[in-house]
């Protein structure tokens, strides 16, 4: 398994996505920097009131652009291979063609768990080298804080990439790159949204939710794969 | 006769509407097998289906002794196979493609890319990506793919589209030389006929998703018979000649300009001789024989089909 997803990355230069993830990180903390840096806020309040509130901002941040990422790749690595007909190669080698399809879900759920607990651990630190000269965020920084959201940032990394792999439904149906990229697009805008302090992320019922449903499209993605029809 | 691929009434329906039909196709050994038949005869879909691809709705398929499942996946092991157009990852190199080929099927033999890219004249611009090849090139890369694991049994469909005309003939000695010198099994599919008639041990006709015959070119070559052909303005003044004055049956009349005299036991100069005398002016006369071309459309129009 280790070896197929290895051909993976290989076949679709992994290389140039570690590149767009390092840039889009870099993004995410100059727009970090600079809300926490614009100090007053129309009504006066501090953007950042606590280290807690500055490591979900970044987390839903960094969430939102690896749930795009992901569906960036699935539809690279997967719906591509179907729609340009190059999987009718693929599935002509001696390899169990689950094997094939769970290696290229494999390499897009653990480039995204890798590249979220990076993202978040980038930027959080990038923040808190901020805070020390600007001192954004007033009170101190302890350890509890840090293992509480060390824990947390690897839990919703956990979900997150199963969530990722919801948009393959949409994609497969039609082989269309677009259609998973919009699906992800309203994922993100499900989990990914904040009004006034509320998430729908924090009905702890939706994130587990949807990270099963994320778990069942992979499944059902598999399951018939040997007994049917490769292309019509 | 050790057969490498059998099929037993192979069925495949699409909707309702069966694109196979009841196909029994035996290749053995060693032999070239063509598959001939007019664009949409069910050629590729029963190289779908024997590379499993397309899952028949009946019948069965024979692979090296083995019944082809679902999980069959150690038989496509020995195969290489060209269906359709060949497809690569475009953004990477020929030698780059063939790699991954190489370590899909398994095979470590370093050496065997540069052979084969030779064998298909390809060596020097390995280093291109594929998607500046132009449709020969590629098809020419889909071959060296197909060949470079060396495989038992080679499925090639369609594979001298796109090719010139030096190209075609490359390739068919090519072929010819794979067969001979390294005992692989080819199926190979053409709509062209005197492509396969070139190359072919085993013929295979289909049409309409039917398996309309399946014979050895030995016996083709006795069955197209020897006929002389005779281009004359008066044609059928000419059969009326021959069939009252010589006393010969077979004359089949082909168009104004043209008969077609079956039988060649009489001798050329005693014909010319029967019909200068009944002053039926001859422009030319030719010894030919059946072409394979011939006998293709014959066995076509049996089966019903205005060719």
């Amino acid at each position: 398994m280790l070896k197929l997803m290895k051909l993976e990355m290989r076949k679709f230069r992994i290389g140039s996505y570690i590149r767009a993830a390092i840039i889009a990180n870099v993004l995410i903390l100059a727009l970090i920097c600079l809300i926490g840096l614009n100090e007053e806020v129309t009504d006066g309040t501090m953007p950042f009131t606590s280290y807690d509130m500055a490591f979900s901002v970044i987390d839903t941040l960094v969430r939102g652009t690896y749930i795009v990422f992901a569906s960036v790749l699935i539809s690279r690595i997967v719906i591509d291979e179907f729609r340009n007909k190059s999987i009718t190669v693929l599935f002509m080698y001696p390899i169990n063609r689950k094997k094939l399809i769970v290696a290229k879900l494999l390499v897009v759920v653990l480039f995204t768990l890798v590249a979220d607990i990076a993202a978040n651990l980038f930027v959080g630190v990038g923040f808190g080298i901020l805070n020390l000269f600007e001192s954004v965020v007033t009170e101190p920084f302890t350890w509890s804080i840090a293992v509480k959201s060390l824990l947390s940032v690897v839990m919703g990394a956990l979900a997150t990439s199963f969530m990722s792999l919801i948009p393959l439904y949409f994609g497969m149906r039609k082989h269309s790159g677009a259609a998973t990229i919009v699906s992800s697009l309203i994922v993100v805008a499900i989990v990914c949204q904040n009004n006034d302090g509320f998430s729908l992320y924090d009905i702890i019922a939706i994130p587990i939710g949807l990270t099963l449903l994320g778990a069942a499209v992979a499944y059902m993605s598999i399951r018939n794969i040997e007994h049917v029809d490769v292309l019509k | 006769m050790t057969y490498i691929v059998r099929t037993k009434q192979l069925t495949r329906a699409y909707r309702g509407k069966e694109v196979v039909s009841n196909v029994n196709m035996n290749i053995s050994q060693g032999e070239i097998y063509g598959m001939l038949g007019p664009n949409g005869a069910g050629k590729t879909t029963v190289m779908k289906m024997i590379t499993n691809l397309v899952k028949p709705t009946a019948g069965e398929i024979e692979i090296f002794g083995e019944t082809l499942t679902d999980k069959s996946y150690r038989l496509l092991g020995r195969m290489g196979t060209i269906i359709e157009n060949p497809i690569f990852y475009d953004k990477l190199t020929a030698r780059e493609n063939l790699e991954l080929h190489c370590e899909y099927m398994g095979y470590h033999n370093k050496k065997s890319i540069d052979e084969a890219l030779e064998l298909v004249n390809l060596k020097g611009i390995d280093k291109k990506a594929v998607k500046e090849f132009s449709l020969g090139m590629k098809q020419r890369l889909g071959i060296a793919r197909a060949i470079t694991t060396k495989p038992e049994l080679l499925i090639l469909d369609e594979p001298i589209n796109g090719l010139d005309p030096l190209g075609i003939k490359e390739l068919r000695d090519l072929f010819k030389m794979l067969c001979k010198q390294y005992g692989i099994t080819i199926l190979i599919s053409s709509h062209i006929l005197g492509e396969i008639e070139l190359i072919a041990d085993t013929i295979a006709v289909m049409n309409d998703g039917k398996l309309l015959q399946e014979v050895s070119m030995d016996y083709i070559a006795k069955e197209t018979a020897e006929y002389i052909e005779i281009t004359t303005n008066e044609s059928s003044k000419a059969a009326f000649v021959l069939e009252n004055h010589l006393h010969i049956s077979n004359v089949r009349v082909i168009d104004e300009g043209q008969i077609r005299i079956y039988d060649c036991r009489i001798p050329q100069s005693e014909l010319m001789k029967a019909l200068v005398l009944h002053d039926v002016a001859i422009e030319a006369v030719h010894k030919k024989k059946g072409t394979l071309e011939d006998y293709f459309l014959s066995i076509l129009n049996g089966g019903g089909v205005v060719a």
